[in-house]
């Protein structure tokens, strides 16, 4: 018995060590999602707006970032129609972009911190993780006449741009 | 706060339609050509309201500065990685900053807001 611990710890002792290496990176990046696409309700004839109250739906977009201080998150309300039937009054638009919800604490500071530039707002994201912002939008057709009949379509614009 | 934890739930649980690009850093490199740099950027589609992505490179006002890839708008189908090598001459890299992918919307017959989603990379 003893001579065979001998020879085990012997052959063991000459066994090379094999050590694996999990090597790994963690790599910078921004998803933009469509989480509820938006949807214009029209409360009256001459309106056409996302709210909620007059069947409209708000669109919310989702960042996901995997580096803090990484990205600027840029979204950006209608301000024109991309599609519609002939129009000849002009349109007025108003919006907004604000921040929905958030996946971690640190970002609830976003919408206080975040800039705009005319229907542009820009998030620094500072906190890695997911965050959601959605954009209203409302449209009233010149001197409260009635919008001609159709499809109406209007972009928003998210961006996420590398700092 | 759990109020927002709930909401963040509550928006995991939609169908999740998203446009991703990575590196946030590239870096170009040679191309085999003298006189011109290659770089590539990788893109992901899993919107399936997107067939087509447009590449640009831009300077830092955002003024678009010529290169080279396959194509300019290229196809990426739903759920699908692509890769994209791109060239510039050597003498346009310095004013090069950023690399970008937008969206191409395809049209339909509903009143509604679409989405573009723009996402650039830094040339640091």
């Amino acid at each position: 018995m003893k001579k065979l611990l001998i020879a085990l710890s012997l052959i063991l002792s000459a066994t090379p060590i094999m050590a694996a290496d999990i090597d790994g990176t963690v790599e910078s990046r921004c998803t933009v999602a469509t989480t509820v696409d938006g949807k214009y309700g029209n409360p009256n004839a001459y309106t056409l707006t996302t709210d909620p109250a007059s069947s409209g739906q708000v669109p919310v977009i989702r960042f996901d970032t995997t580096l803090a201080n990484a990205y600027y998150a840029q979204v950006t309300y209608p301000t024109s129609f991309s599609s519609s039937p002939s129009l000849a009054d002009n349109v007025t638009w108003t919006g907004a972009v604000t921040l929905k919800a958030h996946g971690e604490s640190g970002m609830s500071g976003y919408q206080a911190a975040s800039t705009t530039t005319g229907a542009m707002r820009q998030y620094g994201l500072s906190v890695a993780g997911s965050v959601w912002f959605q954009s209203t939008s409302v449209a009233v057709y010149g001197g409260n006449r009635a919008f001609p009949g159709g499809a109406y379509k209007a972009v928003v614009l998210a961006e996420c741009v590398a700092q | 706060m759990r109020s927002s934890v709930a909401l963040c739930l509550l928006l995991f649980n939609y169908a999740v339609h998203s446009h991703e690009q990575t590196p946030t850093y590239p870096k170009w490199t040679v191309s085999g050509v003298s006189e011109v740099k290659k770089t590539q950027i990788r893109l992901w589609n899993s919107r399936p309201d997107i067939e087509y992505y447009e590449i640009g490179v831009f300077d830092g006002d955002w003024q678009p500065i010529p290169f080279v890839t396959a194509y300019k708008i290229l196809p990426v189908k739903y759920l699908q990685e692509v890769k994209v090598d791109i060239y510039i001459k050597k003498s346009n890299i310095e004013e090069a900053r950023y690399v970008c992918s937008l969206s191409k919307l395809r049209s339909n017959n509903e009143s509604q807001t679409l989405l573009v989603t723009r996402i650039c990379s830094k040339f640091k």
